[in-house]
């Protein structure tokens, strides 16, 4: 499970992410994070897997409060959790299979283990022939599932997508979805940032919706905006950034 | 453990054929400076020997009393030789010390025909002593033995000359610490290279919870290897080229006692082994400082 408790990141530059957030997951949820760009999903995300440290408040996953870590137990933490990316991450001198095999090998796992769980992940994302390609002969969402059977292979229970459908089309951003889909009925709990609209309103999971670094909206079965009064505000707010 | 080392090795060798000019570069880089140590180690070792072998010709001169009987000599000649760090004793009569001046004078040794029947000259005694250090102390001793009328060995002379030793082990020794500095900065620069190359790399692997030894491991055995390459073709070249050089300076400045033969060979070889380990260390050292900023995380 995940807990937020009271937590405010203010960044060096005077920046405001997130303010005073509070939040609880629970194991085996599916979770959509959604607001206008700027809101604070990153930054959410980034305090999960502690790429960022709160500034004020507590982070607690599985129980343990990740901002008070040593540096040491960061890798352990970073071993229950999956992260994908809407830039991929792959490696581009390596192939789809080294791509995700390293994910074990620099952990540390024995070479049996590698080539048990490898194809089972490709397998999951449907890429088991495609292996022995490399990212820039594979298109965007093969890239993306890629990185998918990276973050899944080590079998976390908490799997994170930041912006995951950001860089590809809607077909193939379903595809993507669906999987995730997938790895959450397996029993992985799953947070996504997006601001894939359709996406999100066709799933009906529950919503976290995020606004200048608070907590505006959390419904299960939620949309992605609530009704017509957000979205003319969203609007409004969304043409003051474009046109002040 | 095995497992992470045998990843290191395999990513660290692997990294060096990537970037096989750049790593040929500081291999160079690294063995021209290392080089210039073992250049400055050798001359530091030769003016040590030097040093070493004008300060076991200081002797101390004791001369003795004028009224002294045979007997009395042969007791203090005794006495002397007796003495703790007293390497040898030499009697050198009166007439004996005449005939080696007349020997000195050379072609113009008529000149002391003038003095041959009353020799100014003293019945002397010559000391030698183990060790340099022991020089002061022991000339002390003697002058107070009986029969004695002076004690010199030269005082003005060997203060200086040991405090000259001292100056070049000093400067020997800083010089050393300037190139060691330059030497990691060398190797960390490089090093720097092939981690700014791969981080992205390094960026995945803390993503996916590798720790920072693991990270570590490849760029350390990188920077180790280079070292110890550069290393290695210094140590060939001090070996090949010493000899050479002494021989050459033999030939123009035929008694300078310089290091050879036997001695100068376990000398390189000893300073040999000094260089790889310093290498291997300081290229560790190198890359293990440029990785600090990207493992910040």
């Amino acid at each position: 499970m995940i807990e937020l408790v009271r937590v405010t990141k203010v960044f060096p530059n005077g920046v405001v992410a997130l303010q005073d957030v509070n939040l609880f997951v629970d194991r085996g949820e599916f979770v959509f994070v959604v607001g206008p760009s700027g809101a604070g999903k990153s930054t959410l995300v980034k305090l999960l897997y502690r790429e960022e440290v709160p500034t004020e408040g507590e982070v607690y996953v599985d129980g343990r409060d990740v901002a008070r870590l040593r540096p040491g137990q960061v890798p352990p933490l970073r071993r229950q959790i999956g992260v994908v990316f809407q830039d991929f991450k792959l490696l581009p001198n390596k192939t789809a299979y080294d791509n995700v095999a390293f994910a074990l090998e620099v952990i540390g796992a024995s070479r049996r283990e590698i080539r048990r769980r490898v194809p089972q992940a490709l397998d999951l994302v449907g890429l088991r022939d495609r292996a022995r390609a490399y990212p820039n002969q594979l298109s965007g969402g093969e890239q993306q599932r890629v990185a998918l059977a990276r973050a899944i292979v080590n079998n976390p229970w908490l799997l994170l997508a930041d912006e995951p459908t950001g860089n590809l089309d809607p077909d193939t951003s379903w595809g993507i979805v669906r999987l995730l889909e997938e790895v959450n009925r397996r029993g992985t709990t799953v947070v996504m940032a997006t601001h894939a609209r359709h996406i999100v309103n066709a799933m009906q999971k529950r919503v976290i919706a995020l606004r200048r670094g608070r907590v505006i909206r959390d419904e299960h079965h939620g949309r992605y905006v609530r009704d017509d009064d957000e979205l003319s505000s969203l609007l409004e707010e969304m043409r003051a950034v474009v046109s002040p | 453990m095995i497992r992470a080392l045998a990843y290191g090795t395999r990513e660290a060798l692997a990294s060096l054929r990537r970037n096989s000019l750049m790593s040929l570069a500081s291999v160079t880089t690294v063995a021209v400076c290392l080089t210039v140590l073992a250049s400055t180690l050798l001359v530091a070792g030769n003016l040590d020997h030097l040093a070493a072998a004008v300060e076991a010709q200081v002797q101390i001169r004791v001369f003795i009393a004028e009224d002294a009987t045979p007997e009395t000599r042969e007791a203090l000649a005794k006495a002397v030789a007796g003495l703790e760090g007293v390497a040898s004793v030499e009697v050198v009569t009166r007439e004996e010390a005449l005939e080696r001046l007349r020997e000195q004078f050379g072609s113009r040794r008529e000149l002391l025909d003038a003095v041959e029947e009353m020799n100014p000259l003293r019945d002397s005694l010559e000391v030698a002593v183990a060790r340099p250090e022991q020089v002061v102390p022991t000339a002390e001793v003697i002058s107070r033995l009986q029969g004695v009328a002076e004690v010199n060995y030269g005082q003005v002379f060997v203060d200086k000359l040991f405090s000259v030793t001292r100056f070049v082990r000093w400067i020997g020794l800083g010089l050393v610490a300037l190139l060691t500095v330059a030497t990691v900065l060398i190797i960390s620069n490089t090093v720097r290279l092939t981690v700014f190359a791969r981080r992205e790399e390094i960026g995945i692997m803390k993503l996916v919870g590798a720790t920072d030894w693991f990270i570590r491991w490849p760029f350390l055995l990188e920077g180790l290897f280079l070292g110890m390459l550069g290393a290695g073709l210094t140590a060939g070249l001090t070996w090949q080229g010493y000899p050479w050089l002494v021989e050459q300076a033999e030939r123009v400045v035929p008694f300078l006692p310089l290091l050879a033969g036997e001695a100068a060979r376990e000398f390189v070889r000893r300073t040999n082994l000094v260089l790889v380990v310093l290498g291997a260390f300081l290229g560790a050292v190198g890359s293990t400082v440029s990785l600090r900023r990207f493992l910040r995380v």
